[in-house]
């Protein structure tokens, strides 16, 4: 099951939205059986919990997309590295190609 | 002139943690510290079923909290923040960490408020809130990494 929060970011963005402070826009709040909307200050209006079960399905593939990205990063190259393969050029560029390459590969999107 | 020496204690007084870590957790989402062990509590007047602690002896206390924060996916996170709630809402809330992109590190949020208190009705809990990028929160106020704790120091 996906965030709140990921619901809420789909649904903003469907309805002109593109970015949400969630300490001043939309307060989430769990006070120990789930989390729930404590306050809404976005001018559109606040969703219904049927609107946001719409947003199931996208919530749980955009999630699944984020964690292949962050699992692409960790084993990305490091900036130095880059420049350096950038400075540098020939084998040591095409090392750092290969090796994001194979990453990718290890990491595929969904 | 006889000289009379007055000792004042900082009394109604606690201090919890918790007994595990909470896992799980919602990203983006206010959450209560179950702080359901007390180290200490003078006057019986914190609740480690509903983690509250409304003390009946009115006044202003120093109210304080600790909680370290990570994401259940390798701790990529991007803003951490601890409140104190005051009668269900955020009283004081500190960011503990905000940064830009996802790092890899859990950061741990201290947050302290003077509050004071009606001595019948008024009531503080503590909440954690993280953001991550993948995965769940895990909010740790054990107590090698956390506490929640209040004590008397005005009338």
């Amino acid at each position: 099951m996906s965030n709140l929060s990921t619901k809420i970011k789909l649904y903003a963005k469907a309805n002109g939205v593109n970015s949400i402070d969630f300490l001043s826009d939309v307060k989430l709040q769990d006070d120990g059986s789930g989390a729930y909307i404590k306050e809404w200050n976005l001018d559109i209006a606040e969703p219904t919990a049927e609107q946001l079960a719409t947003y199931e399905d996208e919530a749980n593939a955009e999630e699944a997309l984020n964690t292949v990205y962050s699992d692409r990063r960790s084993e990305y190259p490091n900036e130095n590295d880059c420049i350096h393969a950038l400075l540098d050029g020939g084998d040591t560029l095409t090392d750092l190609q290969a090796k994001r390459q194979a990453t990718k590969l290890k990491f595929p999107k969904p | 002139m006889a000289i009379t020496k007055v000792t004042r204690h900082n009394t109604p007084a606690f201090e919890a943690y918790a007994s595990a870590a909470q896992s799980g957790i919602a990203d983006n989402t206010a959450t209560i510290m179950a702080m359901d062990t007390e180290l200490f509590d003078t006057d019986s007047m914190y609740d480690t079923s509903a983690y509250r602690f409304t003390p009946t002896v009115a006044g202003k206390y120093f109210v304080y909290g600790l909680i370290y924060m990570e994401s259940s996916s390798g701790t990529r996170a991007d803003r951490a923040v601890v409140h104190i709630y005051k009668n269900g809402s955020s009283y004081k809330q500190v960011v503990a960490m905000n940064v830009a992109d996802n790092i890899s590190s859990g950061p741990s949020g201290n947050v302290s408020a003077v509050i004071e208190f009606n001595g019948s009705s008024d009531y503080v809990e503590l909440y954690g809130q993280l953001n991550v990028h993948t995965g769940t929160v895990e909010l740790d106020g054990r107590t090698a990494s956390g506490n929640f704790g209040a004590y008397r120091i005005i009338e």
